[in-house]
């Protein structure tokens, strides 16, 4: 019985269900229609211009590293002068070098 | 409809293309794997109507998942027919209005499981018989003996162990046998 039953499974095997000349269209049908509706979303204008301003700006990482650099150029360019410039004055104004200490006593 | 045109790549090379917009990938899975999904699903609800309803939603589900599909993960083939068999099994319960899990280990005979001396109509007596099966063991029965896979792959086609598929492949196989018993003059070449 085992082996009648195994030329059964056998047979099955090399007799596998058609699918109708309808099932394969409507099973392309849809494989078409999803591979249309998920390439849609990118010719919409919305995406148009999305991708135009990345091609300009390269990306979001980009632009914020951009947005970064110019605020703190604004800011050294505002708030460092001050420091700055007491810096150099003080080395200017206080700082002297007594190159030959041994000899004041000529000037006396 | 031509024939595969792609036989050489591999079905998931064929669903990455095709999620990349190939037409040409599109053709060939459908060429390809729906009469694997077809065979399986009209062995699992013996109803043709309703078989290809089943086809093609597991299709469809295939062609949603194809951008999200993570390589090497699993095989194609396996993800479809484990979509397709909970599908199946979601029209069997709704068929019969109970819970599978307590449907009988095995079906009474089936009264209407013919003799015949055609090939087409020993193929009926099978469909017949297997249609009587518990859902799991024919399950199992039909992925191991008339799709061909593996244990392992069965196993993870029915979320289940392998030694598990082995019990309901044996115990589906005896139940054949039993459902079958008189109808050898069906069953056997050598009387038909």
């Amino acid at each position: 019985m085992q082996d009648d039953l195994d030329d059964l499974f056998a047979t099955a095997r090399q007799r596998p269900p058609e699918p109708s000349a309808g099932l394969l269209a409507r099973v392309l049908h849809d494989a078409e229609g999803v591979q249309d509706a998920q390439a849609r979303p990118l010719r919409s204008p919305y995406r148009r211009r999305h991708r135009l301003l990345a091609l300009v700006l390269g990306s979001a990482g980009a632009a914020a590293g951009m947005a970064t650099a110019a605020v703190a150029g604004v800011w050294i360019g505002f708030a460092q002068p001050e420091a700055v410039s007491s810096v150099t004055a003080a080395w200017l104004a206080d700082e002297r070098v007594d190159l030959i200490p041994n000899y004041d006593y000529l000037t006396e | 409809m031509p024939l595969d045109t792609l036989p050489d790549v591999t079905d998931e090379a064929l669903l990455i293309l095709y999620a990349n917009g190939d037409r040409a990938a599109a053709r060939a899975l459908t060429l390809r794997l729906t009469p694997r999904v077809l065979g399986f699903a009209a062995r699992m609800l013996s109803d043709r109507a309703e078989a290809e309803d089943v086809t093609q939603e597991a299709m469809l589900r295939l062609w949603r998942i194809a951008a999200e599909w993570r390589q090497g993960e699993a095989k194609v083939t396996t993800w479809l027919y484990r979509v397709t068999s909970n599908l199946c099994t979601d029209r069997l319960r709704r068929r019969r209005g109970i819970a599978l899990d307590d449907a009988p280990d095995v079906a009474d005979a089936a009264p209407g499981v013919e003799a015949s001396l055609i090939e087409g109509q020993r193929m009926r007596a099978l469909d017949d018989a297997l249609a009587l099966l518990p859902e799991r063991q024919r399950q199992a029965v039909v992925l191991r003996h008339i799709e061909g896979l593996p244990n392992p792959e069965i196993a993870r086609i029915m979320e289940i162990g392998v030694e598990a598929v082995e019990s309901l492949t044996a115990r589906g196989k005896r139940a054949l046998a039993a459902l079958l018993a008189g109808q050898r003059d069906v069953l056997s070449y050598e009387d038909g």
